[in-house]
């Protein structure tokens, strides 16, 4: 079974969503979206929506919420420690990866991503609800943070000074140092354009097929293995912007493909490209 | 600028943040359909507005009067653009140029909802007015 997935069991069909959604005791089903309305229109008919940066960000702090607060936000929704989580979203999941992988820093065993996303879900014309959903408010102890996905500065420093593998997320004009900002968010900008010395270049999108679902092992292979000729059995830090598309790559790299030890570098280009003294390639 | 958008600025900046999410989500409603030819000038990608992370189509019209008609079209799944897509086209349609020119560049502040919308959205709607502007001027 060459083209199975290393860890299967992490990604969820619409169908089984669909077949699954009532069972709202175990599963807890996520829709978390870019566009901050888009849950609002209509969604999934059991979901509940968690916000990337009203939700998971801290609002004063440059960093994730606390576990108490993370905790509180669980319980809030239902989600006990044993609930089965599983997010969608859309632009191919780019938000979903990013609250799962925060869900994963503070040791959420049991989650999942619905392949190919919101799109598919609309596009399948499955059952879709402008209610909001409550449920009972469920106890939830969460972990001290799971530090060994998450990289910090220092440690990528390190990580470069010992020739370690980087991906960068980003598109190329990015990469290149040509734009100091993603093609169409022009106010994070950075002092410095360029990207991390070492890393790779592999935009997140190109993950995915036209659909949204994740490319088959043998195309995520050729990309990543034999097109970048990165090394599954080596430590590895995926990195963009702030730390959110480079989480999409982070769960293709270890879930999907089974890299031993990834790492997502949260701090990315906006901290690394605005950090004094750091040193950059064009 | 004028008075059908103050109206909406009223509106907005009179109720709680929360709420004025709702709005926008009316808005996103009542944002109309785009006449056919420019339809499908949007379909081939002509007129788009790439200062914004959602694709955004603009053009203005001028009718007789020298009066002002704007037609904003927004991509599918997106209505936080299409919301404020709406407020333009309900609050502009048939303005003057004087009327057009008085529309501050910080119009999502006005309203009220820059601390419920991410920053990339207000730097994409200040360029949807300044684009307005500079076509309503040629």
């Amino acid at each position: 079974m060459s083209n199975e997935y290393t860890h299967p069991e992490m990604l969820v069909s619409t169908a089984w969503v669909d077949e699954h959604r009532s069972d709202t005791k175990n599963i807890r089903i996520v829709e978390s979206d870019e566009d901050v309305l888009l849950y609002d229109t209509g969604h999934v008919p059991e979901s509940v929506k968690i916000d990337w940066i009203d939700d998971l960000n801290d609002p004063i702090v440059r960093d994730y919420i606390s576990h108490e607060r993370f905790a509180a936000l669980c319980a809030k929704n239902g989600i006990g420690n044993d609930t089965t989580v599983v997010f969608y979203g859309d632009k191919s999941n780019w938000w979903a990866c990013y609250a799962l992988w925060v869900f994963k820093l503070f040791g959420h065993e049991n989650c999942r991503i619905m392949d190919g996303g919101r799109k598919k879900w609309m596009d399948e014309n499955r059952a879709v609800s402008t209610e909001k959903p409550t449920y009972a408010q469920r106890d939830y102890v969460a972990q001290p943070q799971d530090r060994s996905i998450r990289a910090f500065r220092d440690e990528v420093r390190h990580h470069i000074e010992r020739k370690g593998q980087l991906v960068d997320v980003r598109s190329p004009e990015e990469f290149s140092g040509e734009k100091t900002h993603m093609p169409d968010y022009p106010q994070e900008g950075v002092l410095r354009g360029g990207h991390i010395p070492g890393a790779s270049n592999v935009p997140w999108s190109r993950a995915v097929d036209e659909d949204g679902t994740f490319k088959n092992r043998a195309g995520l292979e050729a990309l990543y293995l034999q097109e970048q000729g990165l090394k599954s059995d080596e430590p590895m830090v995926a990195y963009c912007r702030i730390g959110e598309r480079s989480s999409h790559t982070w769960f293709v790299l270890k879930y999907l493909l089974g890299f031993k030890n990834v790492q997502n570098y949260d701090g990315s280009w906006t901290e690394w490209g605005n950090s004094v003294g750091l040193p950059i390639e064009k | 600028m004028s008075a059908a958008l103050d109206e909406i600025i009223d509106l907005f900046s009179g109720v709680e943040p929360q709420m004025r999410l709702e709005l926008l989500l009316d808005y996103s409603r009542k944002l109309p359909k785009l006449p056919d030819h420019y339809q499908k000038l949007m379909e081939a990608g002509a007129g788009r507005i790439h200062e914004c992370m959602t694709p955004v189509f603009l053009w203005v019209d001028r009718d007789d009067e020298g009066r002002i008609h704007p037609h904003i079209g927004v991509a599918e799944e997106a209505p936080t653009i299409a919301g404020i897509g709406g407020i333009l086209v309900k609050a502009l349609d048939g303005c003057t140029q004087e009327e057009l020119d008085a529309v501050p560049s910080n119009l999502v502040e006005k309203l009220g909802l820059h601390k419920v919308l991410r920053m990339n959205r207000t730097v994409g709607v200040a360029a949807l007015v300044g684009r307005l502007k500079k076509q309503a001027a040629l």
